[in-house]
């Protein structure tokens, strides 16, 4: 029939444009974002350890303002004579660690809260929330600021002041999918079958609510490395000396238009870290939601 | 034909048909009687008011956890014991927390955020000098926003997967991974060379001059808005996109005969708009909590920097006073969030029957 | 059907098919052979995704004259719905069409968009299947119709609201004048129905194409869709395309019948022509499949059924769409689809072994 030759035509061979295209949509979109990722880690955590860098804090003021690629200094020195290469990598060390922990803390413990408040329901389900929405109503920096401030800085202090931000998040996130889980119908056969609230909980809710808090979590990273930026900036977080790209930004604001890359630099760091969190957030969710 | 008469043009109250009936274009259905439509919103209200008590509660001890003594570090490191503690008698600082908490809270009824520790001023009236700024600032943030966002969207819904489209992706991924004090410093850096253009600190009141004022905001606008905007048009996008392929209504007003334009602004983005109205509201706390960094970066005088000033030198009543201010701001917002969604929505208005 | 007459016979039906209705005039007789209003020839429709191509349509051809109606009958996914949005452009945008569907002599696939959208409605309405939203949520239905009454009579809104009421009123809905005000999940299945016929009628269309309108209410609300249906036809003369997987209710309403599986026509016949005399195993197994007041028939028409049902329609380039279930299935219709054989008095259908 006339009809067969049309569908024979129809397998022609895409346009190149079309594969590329066709490919950055395909597995692809997770791995680019997750490779340039990895390479950060590698080099934040690795470097230190495989190369000799100089150390981030106690430079003389005699070698301050290098140019880079001068001796012993790839990238230069900055405005205290502190290497700079070596600040960006135990700068997005510090910020990395800080912004993993947090959200591995909100993710079980907010995510537990919000599972468990989610499942129960009724009474315990409305004071909880009215907890939450405590915490919520607070812009996050402000909170964040307000807390620190009283902590104190340095990297433990600031993972606690984070924490108080991220938990609640992750209970609102954690329990609306538990709501949405809850109302189908292997979770009321799996509680007719008899077993407790918790082992319902673990085995039923939890496998089914995890992708979308780890999504949630990818994208919490980005979140917090920016908020987490935004105190050391401030001064609060993590405190000179110590380094951190937040406050390696605010240190460079001095220098803005003498040696631009001393801001440039560690922002494009926080820029290229957050970016590939987001995007690697992004693919994952459209992954596991299209299932 | 039968049965379709042309409308003549009849005017009036009551039209009458052939068989004489009067009957008028406005409806006369039931409406919900306005006592059921303000309980409605008194009851959303009504929910509001623990979660404020507890907002209170929360602010108070968490700046009253301070380890660092405020009268220790308003007199100077090298201040004697006696002396610090004679300060803290006169601000009142050796008094229970209890007691400090409800006379606090009681003020908060008549309108008094208590003096500031550092200036003695009353701390509802710093708040009020300072507040114009800010909320000026937020204002055009959202405006700028918004109106990039749901321009952006229509381009890329109009034509899916085409250049508009792929624009406003790569444009809200940016958006949401920079971070406002990254961009506040690289719009210093660009402008710096024509800092005629744009002044990188200083504002300029609206009083003394309306396009300076602008000018002077331009600045910290597009620096503040940037994740906000991203954030809002991933939404947009995203819904306005889904709306037009997957949504039945589509089909049928495509089927009428509508331009593809009068099936966007006309029936997809009233219903994007509710969704629309809930991120905005919901993302309205990150937006404020922005305003203390960029005030800081541009040196505008408004609630962030005063903010910042206060937790430096540790005056609680003052830091206390903005958060609680924020923070009530905040929650407002989400409730006038819940309150449009029932306006914009006429499934919740009516309810279904 | 080739000429626009057909000989109409006193016709003895059995007792599980639906008469039809004796109070409608037969269609009129004419001498001189008409142009067809609808003429589709050989159109092919595939949804082209990446690599994955799905075959759609294939190969469908048939006529529909001025005034008369068509029942496009078939299972889910025999691609009846999406053969006729072919004809108004509304496919998605990954969609192939071959083939050639003319409308009163004009050629429809090769229209631009901008002069599709002078037919969509004016000349070739639409109704759809509205489970929940095909009508919009937000705009109150009144305006909907109005909103069509404006773009094709050009009037003003008072003048469109009141045309509104009166096509509503004209499709027997009560209480008109207030209902326009309504919000669409205000109204029952049925009186949405009304609304999108009253939107699609609004243009005062040449022909209806109805996509399973009446699948999602209940059988007295079909009913009564249907009959309104039938009116508007009378009144206005249009032509009406009714899409659906009920044979029962196609019987009841169309002048012709073309029977769909996997995306090729199977058979092509008067409506009582059909169901007297079904010549393929499928158009049998679908009147098999109505049940009748007396209980199962145990004259069969001679067919005994494969137990297993395969699920699934595989659309093959070549070989028999219903091949997988047939029961008199052979060798060569797994080779090569059967091609549309006309027999006397413009019955088609395609078997190899029929």
């Amino acid at each position: 029939m006339a009809g067969a030759d049309a569908l024979q035509a129809g397998a022609e061979a895409p346009s190149p444009c079309r594969f590329v295209l066709a490919q950055v949509t395909g597995p692809l979109d997770v791995a680019i974002p997750a490779a340039i990722l990895l390479l950060i880690l590698v080099a934040c955590f690795g470097l230190p350890a495989a190369v000799g860098l100089p150390s981030p804090v106690g430079g003389s003021v005699l070698e301050a303002n290098l140019p880079p690629f001068s001796a012993r200094h790839l990238l230069g020195t900055d405005l205290n004579g502190n290497d700079v290469l070596s600040r960006i990598v135990h700068g997005g060390q510090a910020s990395i660690a800080i912004a993993v922990s947090v959200n591995v803390i909100g993710l079980l413990l907010g995510g537990t809260i919000g599972a468990v408040s989610g499942y129960l329901g009724r009474f315990v389900d409305a004071l909880i929330m009215r907890v939450l929405d405590v915490f919520i109503a607070f812009p996050s920096l402000v909170l964040v600021l307000a807390v620190a401030q009283g902590l104190g800085g340095g990297v433990l202090n600031t993972i606690w002041s984070l924490s108080l931000f991220s938990v609640p998040a992750f209970a609102r996130v954690a329990r609306s999918a538990t709501l949405r889980v809850r109302g189908q119908a292997f979770v009321t056969s799996a509680e007719l079958s008899g077993g407790g609230p918790s082992r319902n909980v673990l085995r039923h809710v939890a496998p089914n609510i995890a992708p979308q808090l780890i999504t949630f979590a990818l994208l919490g990273v980005g979140v917090v490395m920016v908020i987490e930026g935004g105190l050391s900036f401030l001064g609060f977080g993590i405190e000179a000396p110590r380094p951190s790209w937040g406050n390696m930004i605010a240190q460079g604001q001095q220098g803005l238009f003498t040696r631009p890359s001393l801001v440039l630099l560690p922002s494009s760091m926080l820029f290229l870290t957050v970016l590939s969190c987001n995007l690697l957030g992004e693919a994952l969710r459209r992954r596991w939601s299209a299932r | 034909m039968t049965g379709i008469r042309a409308g003549s043009n009849r005017g009036g109250r009551g039209d009458r048909t052939q068989d004489g009936r009067v009957w008028t274009l406005w409806s006369t259905r039931p409406r919900l009687p306005h006592c059921v439509a303000v309980s409605l919103v008194l009851r959303r209200l009504a929910t509001a008011v623990p979660v404020i008590l507890g907002v209170s509660l929360l602010t108070f001890w968490i700046l009253n956890l301070m380890p660092g003594n405020t009268a220790l570090s308003l007199l100077g490191a090298d201040a004697t014991a006696a002396q610090v503690a004679q300060l803290e008698a006169e601000l009142g600082l050796d008094r229970p927390a209890i007691e400090r908490y409800l006379e606090w809270l009681g003020g908060l009824f008549k309108g008094d955020l208590g003096r500031s520790l550092a200036s003695g001023q009353p701390v509802s009236s710093m708040i009020a000098e300072r507040s114009a700024v800010t909320l000026e600032l937020v204002m055009l943030a959202v405006v700028l926003s918004t109106t990039l966002a749901v321009g952006m969207a229509l381009l890329a819904a109009r034509r899916p997967g085409k250049t508009a489209d792929r624009v406003g992706a790569v444009m809200g991924m940016i958006g949401i991974s920079t971070p406002s004090y990254v961009l506040a410093i690289v719009l210093v850096l660009a402008f710096a060379v024509n800092a005629r253009l744009f002044p990188s600190i200083g504002f300029v009141p609206i009083e003394e001059s309306a396009l300076g004022n602008l000018r002077s905001l331009t600045l910290p606008t597009i620096a503040l808005a940037m994740p906000y905007f991203g954030v809002c048009s991933r939404f947009v996008r995203g819904d306005l996109v889904e709306q037009m392929e997957s949504y039945g209504y589509i089909t049928t007003a495509r089927a009428k005969g509508l331009g593809s334009w009068n099936v966007l602004l006309r029936h997809a983005l009233p219903n994007s708009l509710v969704g629309l109205v809930t991120v905005i509201g919901l993302n309205l706390g990150p937006l404020i909590g922005g305003t203390v960094i960029v005030e800081q970066i541009f040196a505008l005088p408004g609630l962030g920097s005063l903010l910042l000033q206060a937790v430096n030198v540790r005056d609680a009543a003052v830091v206390q006073g903005i958060v609680l201010v924020m923070a009530v701001v905040t929650l407002l917002a989400t409730l006038c969030v819940d309150l449009l969604y029932m306006l914009l929505d006429p499934r919740i208005r009516y309810g279904r029957r | 059907m080739t000429e626009g007459w057909q000989t109409l016979k006193r016709i003895e039906l059995p007792d599980c098919v639906p008469r039809r209705r004796v109070d409608r005039p037969p269609p009129e007789r004419k001498r001189v052979a008409l142009p067809p209003l609808l003429e589709i020839r050989d159109l092919s429709i595939r949804f082209q995704s990446g690599p994955r191509t799905d075959v759609a349509v294939n190969g469908l051809s048939y006529r529909l004259n001025e005034g008369r109606s068509l029942a496009i009958v078939g299972e889910s996914g025999a691609g009846k719905s999406v053969s006729c949005r072919a004809l108004l452009g509304l496919l998605p945008r990954n969609a192939v069409v071959s083939g050639s569907a003319r409308f009163r002599g004009i050629e429809l696939l090769e229209l631009t968009e901008a002069e599709m959208r002078s037919y969509r409605g004016g000349k070739i309405a639409m109704v759809f299947q509205d489970p929940d939203d095909a009508l919009n949520p937000t705009m109150r239905v009144g305006k909907q119709i109005s909103e069509a009454v404006r773009l094709h009579t050009g009037v003003g809104t008072r003048a469109a609201s009141h045309q509104a009421i009166e096509l509503l009123r004209s499709l027997k809905m009560p209480a008109p004048e207030d209902q326009i005000h309504a919000y669409p999940h205000e109204l029952s299945g049925g009186m949405r129905q009304r609304v999108m016929l009253a939107i699609a009628l609004a243009g005062n269309p040449k022909l209806l194409i109805a996509d399973e309108s009446t699948r999602a209410l209940d059988v007295t609300t079909q009913a009564q869709i249907v009959r309104l249906i039938e009116e508007s036809q009378r009144q206005r003369g249009m032509a009406v395309i009714l899409i659906s997987h009920d044979l029962r209710l196609a019987g009841s309403f169309a002048d012709d019948i073309l029977v769909m599986c996997a995306g090729s026509a199977l058979e092509y016949a008067s409506t009582p022509e059909l169901l007297e005399r079904p010549r393929t195993p499928y158009t049998k197994a679908l009147l098999n499949a109505i049940p009748s007041v007396d209980g199962p028939r145990q004259r069969d028409r001679g067919i005994v059924w494969r137990d297993e049902l395969a699920y699934g329609i595989r659309v093959s380039a070549s070989g028999c769409p219903f091949e997988p279930r047939c029961p008199i299935a052979t060798s060569a219709c797994l080779k090569e689809q059967p091609p549309l054989v006309e027999e006397g008095f413009g019955h088609h259908w395609a078997c190899w072994n029929a």
